[in-house]
């Protein structure tokens, strides 16, 4: 393993990002240079510090601040910091709820900002896609005849009665009520169905697939109200190569590396612990 | 870190295709997947074009903490934790999903939250603040303030300078690729889009602003604000044409919540009090070919005090007939003219008549305007308007003012809707292109499969054949004109299927609204199909009787034992005179069902006022076809 091999996998490392993420935040406080330990009793305004206010003054109102203003933020700040470190002093950090929310949210964010710019392999989405093929392929596609015999108990016994009739002919077209829906559909999906015919009909049917084809059956009830079915044809398509699903694979390994991120950045924090739970 | 990201994304952003009639196919993606169009619309498309998300200013304060991927991810179909927990999945996915986020102060509402309190000078602001660190129901108070501040033209300017150009470029960035990567050509179309929530006094004048185009195009342009001097309607539609000049792409706007206009919304006369004219007619009607007629906040078809013989007029009216949307003006019955679709149809003809353009040839969608990046539409799962009122035991009979005055109260709300569009393909470029032909219709949630086409010589016997063809080379489908004609009345075909996994049908009507020869409108509802025709006949005011009630309050439930699974006819107008110009246009009536507040009872236990809606008849409402005897 070359050593750009080594820094390419240890890039994958979750804990690696953690560590990172740790070394970043220490330098950014290491170079604000602020965070003294809060029972000093000195505050320094430095240089430095007055030209971060002014920054930021004028990068939110899109001006520079007057000497009056830039006086303003200075006694702000001073106070900002005096009640900040009386605060911490008095221990109200530890059980302010609002406190805590907005530092595990700050926690959060650093752990889940890493995978947002990260570019995934195709062999990671490659994993993705054999891991959920459910997901990405159609599932099994269904071909496949229907005729609609209405609501209601009459619906379903002249449905009985209308399967008897059937077995003997092939002439089934026009058969039923007219209604609005495909009378044959091919190679449709269970979402193809289920958007026509609704739910309960597209999951009778896909229980039908494993029973001999080409035979009338019924009734099965839809949102409409009682069919007789035909299935013609079920199979399960190949599933579908990355190039084809590329896009939503993506987005999900994404979604999914973005929640891992964050388990395990709080699972590396969290083994650093001794918990003990003492339920009553 | 987050620019990076959006660098990268553009990077692998997509060729966007091109609809060109004529050509068979189109090209999707990268990987060179072809896209289909059939023939004609074949298919009827999901989705809804008003969807808030936490980069809103006031969804922010609102609680919400999801932004534009988890949105685009439920509207998709995956499972998403609300921002209260509550794991939400939609049981049908979306076909489309426009996040329509306020243009003005664009992510503001987060930066202040984030900003360091020593940054934050204004007093007001600084108050948000507090509020927004106190907790949920603190923070919802700004959205009062907010509201109640803007109708007097008071929001502190700090606040709209915290969205400075440079920090609003980079969050329209980020979001535009956020929604390309969620835009597959062929399975969910994810559009870039904004609203303008242009509001003077408070009366309700906001926009949908859509884009038929993908990132490149959209990151050349920056969302249009409503604040401003000398900024109205008119300054967005010169937003849309320098956009379309500039980069080649299309936009159209999409009108909403008329209903809390106080009448300024389809005015006889200009915004600024002068007449009429052809040209302005002409520029409103190039930019805004559609209305969302119903949505969370009140449905905006027709209104009682306007249509007095219209039994099923007075749906979702309560609470927004009280004032305009900050509740910060009145409202007196003159202005319901200027608020109501129905009145606006026919406004468009009195105009048309006068100028000779017709300024609200306005098709209907439905759509939600959730501010939780939730876009349920269902009364069984119904997520509320914003974050403060997810499903919880007190929402349905809690005060629910977006201004400061008393009035409107949680069930008000409705559990609606969506927009239905008729397109040759699941892309971009053809749901734009239906939404432009007004090829759409609104329904309040339910997905009910509407079809309309007029024209000259359609006969009962085409029911037994293929009609949906014969609509389209013989007729002409909802949102378009009736061609020339002989003098005789038009035939329409008229079809309605139930959603499948829904409620039966009770009727279907045709509203037509017609000029008379001094140039005043007048309107008629005809039931033109409705369920059990042998037994329901129609009494001696004409009126065919009420269908019935299954719902069981104490269960939440209703059963089917009633109505009809589908209404079909070929419908002649009684009453045409060619002399006159007219439009007509259907409205669908689901048997009655539980409103959301009867779930919130079942489920969680709230307590409901005698008195308030509590049981409802869905509907849907598709675009007109216009006649003019001049075509």
């Amino acid at each position: 393993m070359t050593l750009s091999d080594r820094l390419r996998s240890l890039s994958h490392e979750p804990l690696a990002h953690f560590l990172l993420g740790g070394l970043a935040i220490f330098l950014f406080f290491a170079w604000r240079g602020t965070e003294v330990d809060p029972a000093s009793r000195t505050i320094v305004i430095d240089e430095p510090q007055v030209e971060r206010l002014a920054t930021q003054f004028s990068r939110t109102f899109r001006r520079t601040p007057t000497t009056q203003e830039i006086d303003g933020l200075i006694r702000d700040y001073i106070k900002e910091e005096v009640y900040n470190r009386e605060a911490l002093r008095l221990g109200l950090d530890r059980d302010d709820t609002v406190i805590r929310q907005r530092l595990r949210q700050k926690m959060e964010f650093l752990a889940r900002s890493s995978a947002e710019s990260e570019q995934p392999s195709d062999a990671d989405l490659q994993r993705m896609l054999d891991a959920n093929p459910a997901k990405y392929g159609s599932g099994a596609v269904i071909s496949f005849d229907q005729i609609y015999l209405g609501e209601g108990a009459i619906a379903e016994a002249r449905a009985k009665a209308l399967l008897a009739r059937l077995g003997r002919t092939d002439n089934w077209r026009g058969l039923g009520d007219p209604l609005s829906v495909p009378a044959s559909m091919e190679r449709a999906t269970q979402a193809d169905i289920e958007r026509q015919f609704g739910d309960i009909f597209a999951g009778e049917l896909a229980s039908l697939a494993s029973k001999p084809a080409e035979v009338w059956r019924g009734p099965v009830p839809s949102g409409f109200g009682a069919h007789l079915v035909r299935l013609r044809a079920a199979t399960l398509p190949q599933p579908p190569k990355l190039s084809e699903v590329r896009q939503q694979v993506e987005n999900d390994w994404r979604a999914a590396t973005i929640d891992k991120r964050e388990a395990a950045a709080y699972q590396a924090l969290l083994d650093g612990y001794t918990v003990r739970i003492e339920k009553p | 870190m987050r620019k990076l990201a959006g660098a990268v994304m553009a990077l692998t952003v997509l060729g966007s295709c091109t609809d060109q009639s004529g050509t068979a196919a189109v090209r999707g993606t990268e990987a060179g997947q072809a896209v289909t169009l059939s023939a004609y619309p074949e298919q009827v498309y999901w989705g809804d074009t008003h969807l808030h998300t936490a980069n809103s200013l006031d969804a922010f304060a609102f609680g919400n903490r999801l932004g534009p991927e988890q949105a685009l991810r439920f509207a998709r179909g995956e499972k998403v934790r609300s921002t209260t927990g509550i794991d939400a999945q939609l049981a049908r996915p979306l076909d489309f999903l426009v996040i329509a986020d306020h243009s003005d102060s664009l992510g503001s509402t987060r930066r202040l939250y984030e900003m360091p309190s020593s940054q934050v000078t204004d007093p007001v602001l600084r108050h948000w603040q507090d509020l927004m660190k106190a907790g949920p129901r603190q923070s919802q108070k700004i959205i009062g303030e907010l509201m109640v501040l803007g109708a007097k033209g008071e929001i502190p300017k700090a606040y709209y300078e915290l969205g400075s150009e440079q920090a609003t470029r980079e969050i329209w960035t980020e979001h535009t690729g956020i929604v390309e990567r969620y835009n597959e050509p062929g399975r969910f179309t994810a559009f870039m889009g904004f609203e303008f929530s242009l509001q003077p006094n408070g009366n309700n004048l906001h926009r949908v602003v859509i884009f038929r185009d993908g990132k490149d195009k959209a990151d050349q342009v920056l969302p249009f604000g409503s604040q401003g001097a000398g900024i109205n309607v008119e300054r967005l539609w010169d937003y849309m044409d320098r956009y379309e000049q500039a980069t080649g792409g299309r936009a159209l706007a999409i009108p909403h919540n008329s209903n809390v206009s106080n009448g300024t919304m389809f005015e006889l006369v200009r915004p600024d009090g002068g007449p009429m004219t052809a040209a302005y007619a002409r520029k409103r009607a190039a930019h805004e070919p559609l209305v969302e007629a119903t949505q969370i906040k009140g449905d905006s078809e027709a209104h009682p005090f306007l249509s007095p013989n219209d039994e099923f007029a007075g749906y979702g009216v309560a609470g927004w007939e009280l004032g305009n949307i900050s509740l910060t003006l009145p409202k007196d019955n003159s202005m319901f003219a200027g608020e109501y679709v129905r009145e606006a149809l026919k406004r468009g003809l009195e105009i048309e008549a006068r100028t000779g353009v017709n300024p609200y040839k306005l098709g209907m969608i439905g759509s939600t305007d959730s501010h939780t990046s939730l876009a349920t539409s269902d009364d069984d799962n119904f997520f509320g308007k914003h974050t403060g009122n997810e499903p919880n035991t007190i929402r349905a009979m809690e005060p629910m003012n977006l201004g400061g005055a008393d009035g409107r109260i949680g069930w008000n709300f409705l559990a609606s809707g969506y927009a239905a569009v008729w397109a040759r393909a699941n892309t971009r470029e053809a749901l734009f292109d239906a939404m432009m032909r007004r090829e759409v219709y609104a329904t309040t949630g339910p997905r009910m499969k509407v079809r309309l086409f007029g024209g000259w010589d359609f006969t009962a016997a085409d029911l037994a054949v293929d009609w949906v063809k014969a609509g389209y080379t013989r007729g002409v489908p909802m949102g378009g004109d009736l061609r020339k004609g002989s003098g005789r009345a038009p035939l329409f075909i008229v079809s309605a299927l139930k959603d499948p996994m829904g409620a039966n049908l009770d009727r279907v009507q045709m509203v037509k609204g017609w000029v008379d020869a001094g140039g005043k409108s007048h309107e008629k509802v005809f039931d033109v199909v409705w369920s059990d025709m042998a037994t329901r006949k129609p009494g001696s005011d004409g009126k065919v009787p009420a269908v019935g009630n299954t719902v069981n309050e104490a269960k939440a439930s209703y059963a089917n034992t009633i109505g009809a699974a589908e209404l079909t006819t070929v419908w002649r107008d009684p009453t045409f005179d060619p002399g006159q110009r007219a439009f007509y246009y259907l409205r669908v009536l689901e048997i009655p069902t539980p409103r959301w507040v009867l779930y919130d009872a079942l489920r969680y236990g709230a307590k409901l006022d005698a008195g308030i809606e509590k049981v409802h008849q869905e509907r849907a409402y598709t675009s007109p076809i216009w006649y003019d005897p001049k075509s």
